[in-house]
């Protein structure tokens, strides 16, 4: 009996949640509407907000496979941000770490034209390499991760531009469409590109492939390590309360670098499945911004509180509006009311906090006598700061 | 070698007015990581009151609107800041990250909305805003910013207001214990570096070019002066100091292929890597003697006196 | 409830009406009966890099199995960093510790918990409690490494629950939904409980407990004076960090007075008085320097 009252409040817990997340989405979306209304009130129904509400579905089968294309590399740059969150981290450098994963990809299917999965893995060791820097700036002096992750994001920006693009040289640069090789029209890359098994055909896409159900398998493999190891008990001791898991014997310094490698590399991952997919490819001209995909996993990852699992669920609604987004008549609408709309989202989940008390209030008000569950609810960061 | 004072100068400039933004902000006790995303707010609002203003006006007038519409963009867009992190007590890092990922999103919906072409690039021009000393081309930002420097250091040292402001920072449950209104004194940090970031912003969009593209916001500038601010130690003068180091180092990448420099054959790529290295090493031997803010980015709660 | 004069109420009447029963403020204990030295310290020394001077300066003593020895001090005398010296949370800049017979200078955290040290921290909320974790997260926090809770690096849930409801029962942790309980919406007293509950469990050969009733209630503290006693009885070694005169005359077999990071005094609880210890602490009398 005991048990059954316990799993009830658990489930309690991810109800509240969910419902605190679709709140956030049902103003954001509201915003995103009136928006339209003041652009152009004439259109801003059926030719703005119902594009953007259908997404991928607009343009049926095509719309979907492109939709779960860039759903794929968004649950990873998502994972990689909610899995820091977890350890108290706020990895603000996946976008960055993306940029790194990509050249390693790319590096070893255009230079080296090693299969797939080598490639996959070249692009996760490269990202867990540039979230270690952060990570060890941390550690070693306290320097807060946000600052060295920014910084590190342009500095990894710069460099893979450098190497990439080589002056105009460069051999992985495509110079007639400024940007590297396409993998499935260089010959001997053909290999490299991640298998579809139909996938393809069914969507009548030519970018669609296994990367969301790999992406997937990553989502339940972190959810694993997170809630059923010792590995993730010390991570999130350490995330939760540096003090407590040092006085409990964890080596808190490599703690924290660990799991800065292990996000860095998620994301890293993320750019793998993206750019060996062939959704498109790396522009070494580009020098003035970063994969808007690591930001974008900010959001991801906040929409669905940090847990692995609903990193999946909120990837794929953030790359429907998106490609939702993407569908808008330009003639009427900018495309970029799509990330207007997850910007508010955004800024709404920073203090969804507000909205569960308020949710967990209209739910549960008076069903439950123990008030203590409503204030031990924890925010999806404990990022806090320790002098820079 | 007057070329190189010329851009260390512009972007020096730029660098510092966001920095001392940061540095209200967070000696009032909010991390204020929206930098950058109020550098792009203020930048569009400038720009687009430049476009707006009749062709005729005169120079003064178009300067002074322009100016005062971007910082009022800027104080408006940072008030989203101040309610979430204030009233709300949102976590001020992710509150600050919704706001730079917003500012783009809403940058580029109002630049295509108003530019002819419908790209997110605007045109506009930078003549009343440029004036030259002895062969020296400066913008009007230069001693505005320098004015704005000793008005920041009176403000933050020699007045009441500014000893308030700190010790918000420092310590709000003894400010409060003494009758100081930890929570307005907090939006009035958060607000002056909304209007001194939004006029960074448009001191780094104006005066070089003529026409911007929206969909590259402000490049990070607003983040690397965070960096400045932490090198600063959170003081107005060394502020100062810390960004015209940082300025240095991004103008060789513009007069990089006119001097000596082009020798070495360093594309632009690391020149432009090189303010964030050097911010990187700085902050690395800095990080032991912080004089940051004690109780930044933590939410005051009156309760909790 | 009820009223009282100020004048005219004992502290123990005082107690009663607070708990609704009598309280036992004299802690009723047998003589002690010390066994071998199982913590030795030697010329232990320790400097302040915040500022600038030792914090701990050439500090040795030894503890004996079934003794409480207490070091007493104004906060602030260097009773706090001793204490993180010798858990292993700041390092020694000169001496050496000795933990039954195995050197422990330089150990790791971990290991000193392994070779039978117990710690009740000064702070529960700092170091004692991740206040966000389950009460039974929490009470594994110093052994969820150990293969009883653990299966190639996968938690063993169900072993963690059951010694968490164990625990709970035996020492009476009050807490609204039992094991599930967030540390953080737990009372201080039944917080202190549950670390006094997870740290005494591992039958340590020393236990270091570091203020253990700051800011509790009557009860609780009773509560956590006999169960220190009985560790004692036991032929536990106890290290009772207080600054609480009461508590220190009432609980130690032998009385250590910290002043400016050095020991400057050793006394018996009996022949002692406070107003003597008082002396000590403040700085004003030293033994072994020709008073």
């Amino acid at each position: 009996m005991k048990k059954n009252k316990l799993s009830r409040a658990g489930l309690q817990g991810s109800l509240v949640g969910v419902l605190a997340a679709l709140l956030c989405i049902l103003i954001g979306l509201l915003c995103g509407y009136l928006v339209l209304l003041a652009i152009n009130p004439a259109h801003a129904w059926s030719d703005g907000f119902v594009r953007i509400l259908k997404g991928g579905f607009y343009d049926a089968p095509y719309g979907v496979g492109k939709m779960l294309a860039n759903a794929a590399p968004l649950v990873m740059t998502g994972l990689s941000v909610a899995f820091a969150f977890k350890t108290g981290l706020f990895n603000i450098g996946a976008a960055g770490q993306y940029t790194l994963g990509a050249f390693g990809a790319l590096y070893c299917a255009i230079v080296l034209h090693l299969p797939w999965f080598v490639c996959l893995l070249a692009a996760t060791v490269m990202g867990g390499i540039w979230g270690a820097i952060p990570g060890v700036f941390k550690a070693y002096l306290n320097i807060n991760e946000v600052i060295t992750s920014i910084m590190f994001n342009w500095i990894g920006l710069f460099l893979v531009n450098e190497i990439v693009y080589g002056n105009g040289s460069g051999v992985m640069y495509d110079s007639r469409n400024t940007r590297t090789w396409n993998l499935r029209k260089t010959a001997g890359c053909e290999g490299s590109v991640i298998p579809d098994f139909g996938l393809n055909d069914l969507f009548q896409t030519n970018s669609t492939t296994i990367a969301i159900f790999l992406a997937i398998v990553v989502a339940i493999v972190i959810w694993v390590v997170l809630e059923k190891t010792t590995f993730g008990y010390e991570l999130k001791a350490v995330g939760l309360n540096k003090n407590a898991a040092r006085y409990a014997g964890i080596n808190e310094k490599k703690n924290i670098i660990l799991s800065m490698v292990i996000a860095g590399a998620l994301a890293g991952f993320g750019a793998g499945l993206y750019y060996l997919s062939g959704v498109s490819e790396w522009n070494p001209l580009n020098s003035t911004s970063l994969p808007a995909m690591g930001f974008n996993g900010i959001s991801v990852a906040l929409l669905a509180s940090s847990n692995p699992i609903g990193t999946v669920f909120s990837a794929i609604f953030i790359s429907h509006i998106t490609v939702g987004g993407s569908f808008l008549s330009t003639k009427y609408y900018p495309t970029e009311i799509a990330d207007l709309i997850s910007g508010i989202i955004i800024y709404l989940c920073a203090f969804s906090m507000l909205f569960r008390g308020k949710i967990r209030g209209l739910l549960f008000a008076g069903k439950r006598a123990d008030k203590a569950n409503a204030n031990a609810e924890t925010a999806p960061a404990a990022v806090k700061k320790e002098g820079k | 070698m007057l070329l190189l004072i010329k851009y260390t100068l512009l972007y020096g400039i730029v660098l510092m007015l966001v920095a001392l933004g940061g540095m209200f902000s967070e000696h009032s006790g909010i991390i204020n990581i929206a930098l950058e995303g109020i550098m792009v707010i203020g930048g569009v609002a400038g720009v687009l009151a430049l476009t707006m203003l009749p062709a005729d006006a005169p120079a003064i007038v178009v300067v002074l609107v322009s100016i005062l519409a971007s910082a009022a963009a800027g104080m408006i867009y940072s008030l989203l800041l101040a309610f979430a992190s204030i009233n709300l007590k949102a976590d001020q890092t992710i509150g600050g990250t919704a706001l730079n990922l917003l500012a783009t999103a809403i940058a580029v919906v109002l630049a295509k909305y108003f530019s002819e072409s419908g790209s997110a690039k605007l045109n506009y021009s930078n003549k009343p805003f440029l004036f030259s000393i002895g062969g020296l081309e400066l913008s009007v930002f230069v001693p505005l910013g320098l004015v704005l420097l000793i008005v920041s250091y009176v403000v933050l040292y020699k007045t009441r207001f500014g000893l308030r402001l700190r010790s918000c920072g420092e310590h709000p449950q003894a400010a409060d214990s003494v009758g100081i209104n930890v929570y307005r004194m907090r939006y009035a940090g958060v607000l002056l570096s909304g209007a001194l970031g939004a006029v960074g912003g448009m001191a780094y969009i104006v005066p070089p070019v003529q026409t911007w593209n929206f969909e590259v916001g402000v490049a990070g500038a607003g983040f690397l002066a965070l960096a400045v601010m932490i090198f600063g130690q959170w003081k107005p003068f060394h502020i100062f100091g810390a960004a015209m180091f940082f300025a240095v180092f991004k103008s060789l990448a513009n007069i990089a292929d006119s001097t000596f420099l082009a020798s070495f054959g360093w594309s632009s790529n690391i020149y432009n890597m090189m303010p964030f290295i050097a911010s990187m090493i700085i902050l690395a031997f800095t990080s032991k003697n912080s004089m940051a803010p004690k109780a930044e980015g933590i939410p005051y709660d009156k309760g909790s006196r | 409830m009820g009223t009282a004069d100020i004048s005219k109420v004992t502290k123990e009447e005082l107690s009663r009406m607070m708990v609704g029963r009598d309280v036992q403020l004299q802690v009723e204990k047998e003589p002690a009966k010390p066994g071998e030295v199982v913590l030795d310290v030697q010329g232990v020394t320790m400097h302040n890099a915040a500022h600038k001077k030792d914090s701990v300066k050439n500090v040795s003593f030894q503890v004996h199995a079934g003794e409480i020895v207490c070091l007493a001090g104004i906060e602030g005398n260097g009773q706090t960093e001793f204490v993180y010296g010798l858990t292993g949370l700041e390092k020694l800049s000169a001496g050496r510790l000795t933990l039954c017979g195995q050197d422990i200078t330089s150990a790791s955290i971990r290991q000193r918990s392994k070779d039978g040290m117990s710690h009740i921290p000064e702070d529960r909320h700092k170091h004692g409690l991740v206040l966000d974790y389950t009460l039974e997260e929490n009470m594994v926090l110093q052994r969820y490494w150990q293969p009883e809770f653990q299966n190639h690096g996968f938690i063993r849930k169900d072993k963690v629950r059951e010694y968490s409801d164990r625990l709970i029962e035996q020492y009476d942790v009050r807490s609204g939904q039992g094991s599930l309980t967030i540390a953080r919406s737990m009372s201080g007293g039944n917080q202190q409980k549950a670390i006094i509950a997870r740290e005494i469990d591992r039958d340590p050969k020393l236990l270091v407990a570091v203020q253990p009733t700051r800011g509790l209630d009557v009860g609780a503290i009773e509560y956590i004076h006999r169960q220190i006693v009985a560790q004692r009885d036991a032929g536990k070694a106890v290290l009772l960090v207080s600054l609480e005169l009461d508590e220190v005359m009432n609980l130690s077999d032998r009385i250590l007075v910290m002043y400016e990071g050095e020991i400057v005094g050793e006394f018996d609880p009996k022949k002692t008085t406070v107003q003597e210890l008082g002396l000590y602490m403040a700085g004003a009398r030293r033994q072994g320097k020709g008073e």
